[in-house]
């Protein structure tokens, strides 16, 4: 059985860290979205992948290559225009037989795989406390009998969770299906003339977790930092503490008075401390800087990038190859207390958390003793004066003074 | 310029290729077409832009074929001269980008053979080539036709006998491959295909690619194996279109070296010492005339003002240059004199009414023009193209160019019939002739100063540009781009009109851009620059590489290649062409759709 994951999609939602990347490769704990989710299809037996990519696939095939490293065979298929998901699965039409079907920006557990893996024709539901955003599926019995586009107010709790167990005669309804009222060929569309004629079974998966803005990637960092097993493979200078399940790579330097509370994953070649504080939640890329006088908390420090003398970074994602200046902090409380509203791609957000820091794409500069408010979103290579104040969206490659 | 597509792999071939080919419309719109092998090849070709190829196609199923959008060159615009070309057992199609000059001798040669020709044009003589040649396989069919053919070309070959290959070719016209899984393509440009890959092999020169949906093998013209690396290409669809440039004015200055290229080829012969022209030109250009008229609006008039002194200093005929919209209610129009018509477009209302009243007086009339089967071809007794590619921006630039030295060639051609040149003298131009798209090129890989001088003049409320010759004309259009994109308000003027008026307008705040040439008026322009010091206005010479003097006299010196006159008046073109567009640049203006402009003006 081959294993088609969706890897194409560029992730507007994701503004502005896939500007620079395409939303499969957004990392969590270190790795990207898209191996946590292999991994746990190969655990779940499988060998056989064919990732459908597109937006800024290189990215993707020079990660992953041809599986080698993980044992596997890995094809690709590059969607060519981004029509929709049942486009992309129509692709892979010469390609498969029987197959299922994983979004590649939704993490699944293995035993979930498995399940629909045993189980032709079926699809993972899911029961969710707030189905605002997803697509709702209307069951009989164990049997799917419509899947509705996202709805103002759902008549049920039951989700498409995105992972799919289709033979070729899901391709018949995929040439038979129309443009959806946003453009786009849906494969929810094709299940819906799918079931009209044959039945496709409905599973309840376990385990799920799915990012759709930027923020929701501090919420998948910790569940899967929450899982993740004691390693440390550098040398620990004396006087450092190591509390809870620290994960820390190969020639990374860990100096005297750095006092790190896991869960906490550190990659290769990095500096922490002397004098730093990571709490938990942290995800630190490799290459990466923490200074002296440092704090960081529930973040993602993404490849190259220096946290290096005086900071605070709380709640915040920092992409790769940024640099913060002497003294700069990144607030990640209001005042009141109430939520943070972020503006992103020029629409407003109440991202329902009460901690929120920044969220700042790739390459962005920032001087000393600049502050960066709580609920700001940095475009890619943007520079921050010193001694500024960064707030809002800031659109990429402009300069805060 | 035509645009050109191959794809084999496990999509339908015709809507890729369709997609594609709307990609690679900037390259040429007058007709398109299809080939696609499912076991059998079939072709479908229309008239008219890619859309009209969209909508009359039948569905074709097969998962590999070429695809081309035509710019015609040789032959009109027709539906049996569009692409592919198929050979005489109508099993081999080709698509072909580029020019083929000894296609008239092949011609002959496979007729003899027996072979039957459908259409006019060169391309289609590649096809019958490769039948004649094709013996194993396709590859080597190919390599052998190669062989044969003298000119330029970016060539596509697909057979029905090996329906499972694409051989592509490169020389002087651009080809890359576009790598994919399970799929590969070929392409004129990138652009067309990056909805499907960025991952890119640049072929050079001389080099074939024997391309299935999952191998790409590239050889030499002697078969050997070449080692290609891999590209990857980050632009995003939007900037692919402009290749990667910020603005279709900038990409279309860089175009130039190609653009001068395409235009000399088959125009010029070194071994026989002689200019080429259509036929029926050249039947004009013997006849007895004792003037000429040149009409034109806008750029194309300078260009023609640039063509008076070419024209007037070769023959010794004399030459008058109009405006259009002024020459066709108030020029005379005699009988004995011979009226060229420059228009890119061939499309300008004024121009085409001038070449109306000049045609009903009984004038010869010659269009120089960049668009075949335009109004003004078809009312003109005999055209010349320019053979430049579309233009997009609204500021001409590439066809400015490209005018200038059309005019030239016919110069040099005129001259040669009416014997005030010897062909020693014809060989000595042709030869300064093909050093210019180096030259040029140079100037655009060297544009530091350019952007450096571009600072200064920014914030100018007023440009004056001065020269004298051939270097007025080049003034006025200098002034004349500055002011179209970047809203500065600029001058040209001979300099020897200066101090008869214009100097009361001279302050320290106006820049003047004086273009000194190595020439007899030399001294006259030193003069010139220093009454114009007198005033403390920042002076900017564009000068010869080889003039150590001028920095003496003038605040900035941008130079450019030595060329025997008057050819280095195309370097100084692009010069002009660069300082504006960086100072529009600088000012943040909207370069390619200039406030109330249009590119082709097709009202009185």
């Amino acid at each position: 059985m081959k294993c088609v994951i969706l890897a194409a999609g560029e992730g507007k939602r994701m503004h502005p860290l896939t500007y620079t990347r395409p939303k499969v490769m957004l990392p969590i704990a270190n790795k990207p979205f898209l191996e946590w989710n292999l991994l746990n299809a190969i655990d779940a037996g499988i060998k056989d992948f064919v990732f459908a990519v597109g937006y800024k696939s290189e990215m993707v095939r020079n990660y992953f290559g041809n599986g080698e490293k993980w044992n596997i065979n890995i094809e690709y298929i590059n969607q060519g225009k981004a029509l929709g998901t049942a486009h992309a699965i129509g692709m892979v039409e010469k390609f498969v037989d029987d197959f299922i079907v994983l979004c590649g920006d939704t993490i699944f557990g293995k035993n979930d795989i498995k399940n629909i893996a045993q189980k032709e024709n079926s699809m993972g539901l899911l029961e969710v406390e707030n189905p605002d955003d997803y697509g709702i599926v209307e069951i009989k019995g164990k049997n799917v009998v419509k899947i509705y586009e996202k709805m103002d107010e759902p008549f049920s709790n039951v989700i498409n969770a995105g992972i799919y167990h289709f033979n070729k005669k899901i391709f018949y309804y995929i040439k038979k299906t129309d443009k959806s009222p946003r453009g786009e060929y849906e494969i929810t569309d094709s299940i819906n003339l799918f079931v009209k004629e044959q039945t496709i079974r409905g599973i309840f998966l376990k385990e799920w977790q799915d990012a759709v803005y930027p923020w929701h990637l501090l919420d998948a960092n910790e569940e899967i930092l929450k899982k993740m097993k004691k390693d440390i493979q550098c040398d620990v200078e004396k006087n450092t503490t190591l509390k809870g399940t620290v994960i820390i790579g190969k020639n990374a330097k860990i100096l005297s008075g750095s006092y790190i509370k896991g869960p906490v994953v550190i990659g290769d070649d990095c500096k922490i401390g002397p004098n730093c504080y990571v709490r938990p939640y942290t995800a630190i890329g490799n290459g990466c800087h923490i200074g002296n006088a440092c704090e960081v908390k529930n973040s993602i420090i993404m490849n190259n990038s220096n946290v290096p003398h005086q900071n605070y970074v709380g709640d915040s994602i920092i992409g790769q190859n940024c640099n913060l200046g002497a003294g700069t902090k990144a607030a990640n409380l209001r005042l009141d207390k109430k939520n943070i509203k972020v503006v992103l791609n020029g629409k407003k957000f109440d991202t329902k958390r009460r901690k929120l820091g920044t969220i700042a794409g790739d390459n962005v500069q920032i001087g000393i003793n600049s502050m960066m408010d709580s609920g700001s979103i940095i475009g890619n290579d943007v520079k921050i004066g010193p001694g500024a104040m960064a707030k809002g969206e800031i659109k990429p490659k402009t300069r805060v003074l | 310029m035509c645009g050109i597509i191959g794809y084999a792999g496990f999509r339908n071939a015709q809507s890729v290729l369709i997609e594609c080919l709307k990609r690679l419309e900037y390259r040429g719109y007058d007709s398109a077409g299809v080939g696609i092998i499912d076991k059998k090849l079939s072709v479908c070709k229309e008239v008219g832009e890619i859309s009209n190829l969209e909508k009359n196609i039948p569905t074709m199923k097969g998962t590999m074929g070429i695809g081309h959008t035509r710019w015609a060159t040789r032959g009109k615009v027709s539906k049996e001269n569009a692409h592919p070309q198929v050979s005489g057992n109508k099993k081999i199609a080709i698509i072909h980008n580029g020019i083929i000059e000894n296609f008239q001798s092949l011609k002959e040669e496979l007729q003899q053979k027996g072979h039957k020709f459908s259409s006019q044009t060169d391309s289609e003589i590649i096809a019958h080539v490769i039948e004649e040649e094709y013996a194993d396989t396709l590859e080597n069919a190919v390599c052998s036709a190669l062989k044969k053919i003298k000119g330029s070309y970016a060539l596509a070959v697909i057979s029905e006998q090996e329906p499972e290959k694409i051989i592509g070719a490169r020389n002087e016209s651009p080809l890359v491959i576009g790598v994919g899984d399970n799929e590969n393509f070929l392409a004129s440009d990138i652009t067309a295909l990056l909805n499907y890959t960025n991952r890119v092999i640049y072929l050079d020169d001389g080099e074939i690619v024997v391309m299935t949906k999952n191998s790409i093998r590239v050889i030499d013209g002697k078969k050997k194996k070449l080692t290609k690396k891999e590209k990857i290409v980050n632009w995003d669809v939007k900037d692919a279109e402009k290749s990667g440039f910020d603005h279709f004015m900038l990409k279309e200055i860089y175009d130039q070296p190609e653009s001068i290229r395409q235009l000399l080829r088959g125009r010029i012969s070194e071994i026989e010492e002689k200019i080429n022209f259509p036929e029926r030109v050249e039947s004009i250009l013997g006849t007895e005339y004792d003037s000429i008229h040149i009409v034109a609006c806008g750029t194309s008039f300078y260009a023609g003002l640039v063509g008076k002194y070419l024209i007037e200093q070769l023959t010794k005929i004399p030459v008058f240059v109009e405006l259009a919209s002024e020459f066709r209610y108030f020029g005379i129009k005699k009988d004995t004199s011979l009226v060229v018509a420059v228009t890119q477009s061939g499309e300008t209302a004024d121009t085409l009414a001038a070449l109306r009243e000049a045609k009903s007086a009984g004038c010869k009339t010659i269009v120089i023009t960049n668009v075949i089967g335009s109004t003004a071809t078809r009312i003109a007794d005999a055209y010349i193209l320019t053979q430049s590619g579309p233009e997009i921006g609204v500021a001409a630039t590439k066809t400015f160019t490209s005018q200038i030295l059309t005019l030239f060639l016919l110069a040099l051609k005129e001259a040669s019939v009416r014997k005030t040149l010897g062909p020693d003298e014809i060989y000595h131009y042709i030869l300064q002739l093909k050093k210019l798209p180096s030259q040029v090129r140079k100037i655009l890989d060297n544009i530091d100063e350019i952007t450096a001088i571009a600072k200064h003049l920014k914030d100018a409320q007023s440009v004056f540009f001065i020269g004298r010759g051939i270097y007025y004309p080049l003034s006025l259009e200098g002034a004349l781009k500055l002011k179209e994109i970047s809203y500065i308000h600029a001058e040209g003027f001979a300099s020897g009109e200066l101090k008869h008026g214009p100097f009361s307008l001279l302050t320290k705040d106006t820049p003047v851009i004086a273009i000194v040439a190595s020439d007899e008026t030399y001294d006259k322009m030193i003069t010139s620059i220093g009454e114009v010091k007198a005033r403390e206005p920042p002076v900017i010479a564009i000068a010869d590489e080889k003039d150590s003097e001028i920095e003496k006299h003038a605040d900035f010196v941008l130079h450019f290649p030595s060329n025997g006159l008057p050819l280095s008046g195309i370097s100084i073109a692009v010069i002009l062409q660069l300082l504006a567009y960086h100072v529009a640049k600088l000012r943040g203006c909207s370069i390619d759709k200039p406030r109330n402009l249009a590119k082709s003006v097709t009202v009185d």
